[in-house]
């Protein structure tokens, strides 16, 4: 075994350990400690993924534990042994994952006091869960992760013990759970149908019988759990609760990167043991191009509509997902390349606004930005932070988010799909500008249709410095502002990679050049901004008509999005027969 | 045995049912306690899949130790599943009763359809 292969599963034994050891003796450590032994353990692990990422790019690093390889057995086609496969593109999205709990200990220093080490060893799991999603190579193991990686999620949520945070954390781990029962019982399909967990092994079989139906159901399930986790159309109710009431450093990872994983491991799937029928899968993948088109819409306009910050920017968390799903669509090179690029573009901005989120939270003691009018003043680093963030949403043609949307573009052409992603980025990066302007520097007009959403009187603790509460999320935005060229000959490399580990190639990805409207998009979003900024009261019947009009449709969207965890559970049932109606019309 | 078909359905057909019971359980709920009850249900129906998946006809447990390899034994990966997924569920389940219990004793509500995470302007 070479060093890489034995040191692969380190990447979940370190925060496992940590978070053992500070269950241990964190009562006896100086009360920062904690903090800095996880933010060491965090930063570590993201050195070593990066490391591993780097090894990968010339062929898949495979750890097989307990030595158990598929010789161990002595019967040739049975695989009794569980992998790791680090392929470059999953060990740079753990490398990822890492440095976005980094920044937010780092921004969490000292906020969960009163409460010993419970939250690290809690985000400590969490991390362990998420790298073990993205290294594992068993279906059985994938699910463990998966809901190791739920439950861990689910405390975090109930985590503050308000009435909010509560409910929200209920309907969470209800359509959660659900998810689960999905995924476990896809799993038990599939391995009636193949006889085997692991991915590749499954692609095998798949290739060899064709797809029975015991087999798509088995794909259905899978499909519906992992896009539940992802929170697509009509999966994705319980994001917004969720995020909204999480505290500030949990919503950072939520938003950040849990969400897209579950993209991520439909892409990995859909590639690895499904890639066997390429064309049989068409009309799995035009559901999924569409749901993608709805999904990005939807969360556009519910974002537009918002006024509490943090429901602001989880809608627009459903937005992205939406546009990122257009790329797993595509199940080709150039589609994983823009996913990678776009969960990591979107992933950075996200994390730096929701920690400008909790800033307020926690010096202003308000996230909704029409209380906040003005409050802002005297912030001005985390104004800067929430504007800048606003413009890259909002299609700013530069960096990473940028270089995502357009490959995206590449992998996608279809006219729909680019108007879906024009209009949706439009919405976030306006809706995030117009919060940005009314808190920071006061630029305003008369409230819109967000005045009637839902908002709360809540506050978080404020006992840090401004200057430690905005620098992580700063330097994050320094990295989404990398020119995405510099990502492209990694990317190159790893794309292919993840639709199977085993296959040397290239992906050829176009150049960056205009095809996507970028000026457009740029322009539509400061068209929304102005519209904002020049809003007057409506005093005319004319106007007064407009106005009802306009908040109508809104009304009906937040009507729809009611909170009510059984509306939840049946709008998933609809999505699941959604995908079985697909899945059965695969000849 | 052969000439009854539908009883190696069986397990399936429960399952199924199951789920079902379970989902409209949860979808009319009325109470906390009811709608944690009925998810229960319906993961009980992923057991009763996962068992029916490695069953074989005729074999015993996949237990070794008093009769030589080779005889013929049902599937332990499935039991293995089985099992890891009793245990998740009852974290997940203890986790959820206790969030019943704190949203109780904030607001004194147990009906979840009046849920609300955040709520419109006064």
């Amino acid at each position: 075994m070479t060093g890489p292969e034995t040191l692969l599963p380190l990447v979940v034994l370190a925060p496992l350990g940590m978070a053992a050891l500070l269950a241990t003796i964190a009562h006896w450590l100086p009360s920062r400690m904690a903090d800095v032994l996880a933010i060491l353990t965090a930063l570590g692990i993201m050195l070593l993924c990066g490391w591993l990422a780097g090894q990968a790019t010339g062929g898949p690093i495979v750890h097989w534990f307990g030595g158990w390889t598929p010789d161990a057995a002595h019967r040739p086609g049975v695989i009794l042994g569980i992998a790791f496969v680090a392929d470059p593109a999953s060990a740079a999205l753990a490398a990822f994952c890492a440095l976005l709990f980094a920044a937010s200990f780092l921004f969490a220093w000292g906020y969960f006091d009163e409460v010993h080490s419970h939250f690290h060893i809690l985000m400590l799991l969490f991390l362990a869960a998420m790298e073990g999603f993205c290294l594992t190579h068993d279906l059985f193991n994938l699910f463990v992760w998966f809901e190791l990686m739920s439950v861990a999620a689910f405390a975090l949520t109930a985590y503050p013990l308000g009435q909010s945070s509560l409910e929200g954390a209920f309907s969470f781990t209800v359509t959660n759970s659900f998810a689960s029962f999905m995924m476990l019982m896809g799993i038990g399909l599939l391995y009636a149908g193949t006889g085997t967990l692991d991915f590749t092994a499954i692609g095998q079989a798949m290739a060899r019988h064709g797809p029975d139906p015991v087999i798509l159901g088995g794909f259905c399930l899978i499909a519906a759990a992992l896009l539940t986790k992802a929170a697509i159309l009509p999966f994705h109710f319980w994001l917004s609760d969720a995020h909204a009431v999480a505290p500030t450093p949990v919503s950072v990872i939520f938003s950040g990167v849990m969400v897209g994983l579950g993209l991520f491991a439909l892409t990995k799937l859909g590639g690895q043991s499904f890639g066997a029928g390429e064309g049989a899968m068409a009309p799995v993948r035009a559901l999924l191009l569409w749901l993608g088109v709805a999904t990005a819409v939807v969360g556009g306009l519910m974002t537009w509509g918002q006024r509490h910050l943090k429901r602001l920017l989880a809608f627009s968390t459903v937005s992205h997902l939406g546009i990122m799903l257009l790329a797993v669509s595509a199940l080709k090179p150039l589609g994983a390349a823009a996913l990678l690029l776009y969960l990591v573009g979107q992933g950075l901005v996200k994390a730096a606004l929701f920690m400008v989120a909790g800033i307020l939270l926690a010096l202003r003691a308000s996230a909704d930005e029409i209380a906040l009018y003005r409050e802002g003043r005297g912030l001005w680093p985390a104004g800067v932070v929430m504007i800048l963030g606003g413009l890259i949403l909002g299609g700013l043609p530069i960096g990473l988010l940028h270089g995502g949307g357009h490959l995206i573009h590449a992998a996608v052409p279809s006219r729909v799909a680019e108007g879906a992603i024009i209009l949706s980025t439009a919405l976030t990066g306006a809706a995030v500008l117009r919060a940005g302007l009314r808190i920071f520097p006061g630029w305003s007009g008369v409230p819109g249709v967000e005045r009637g959403a839902p908002t709360e009187r809540e506050h978080e603790k404020a006992d840090r410095p401004l200057w430690l509460m905005v620098l992580p999320g700063a330097l994050l935005l320094v990295l989404v502002l990398a020119p995405s060229s510099a990502a492209f000959p990694f990317l190159a490399a790893a794309a292919p990679r993840l639709l199977d580990p085993w296959a040397a190639g290239i992906a050829t990805l176009p150049e960056e050049g205009g095809t996507l409207a970028s000026g457009a998009t740029f322009a539509a979003t400061l068209a929304l901004v102005a519209m904002s900024l020049l809003r007057r009261r409506p005093t005319g019947r004319l106007a007064r008509l407009a106005a009802w009009g306009e908040r109508l449709p809104f009304r009906a969207l937040e009507a729809a999005h009611s909170g009510v965890v059984s509306d939840y559970v049946t709008w998933m049932t609809a999505g699941l027969a959604l995908l079985a109606v697909a899945a059965a019309s695969w000849r | 045995m052969t000439s009854l078909p539908w009883l190696a359905a069986l397990p399936w057909l429960a399952a199924a049912w199951l789920f079902a019971i379970g989902v409209y359980g949860v979808v009319t709920s009325r109470h906390y306690v009811h709608l944690i009850g009925c998810l229960s249900v319906c993961q009980s129906s992923t057991y009763m899949l996962l068992l029916g998946v490695g069953f074989r006809r005729g074999a015993g447990p996949p237990i070794f130790y008093d009769h030589p390899p080779g005889t013929p034994a049902v599937d332990p990966v499935m039991q293995a599943l089985v099992l890891t997924d009793i245990v998740v569920g009852a974290a997940v389940t203890a986790l959820l009763l206790v969030i019943a219990l704190q949203v109780h004793k904030r607001c004194g509500l147990v009906d979840p359809q009046r849920l609300r995470p955040l709520r419109g302007p006064k």
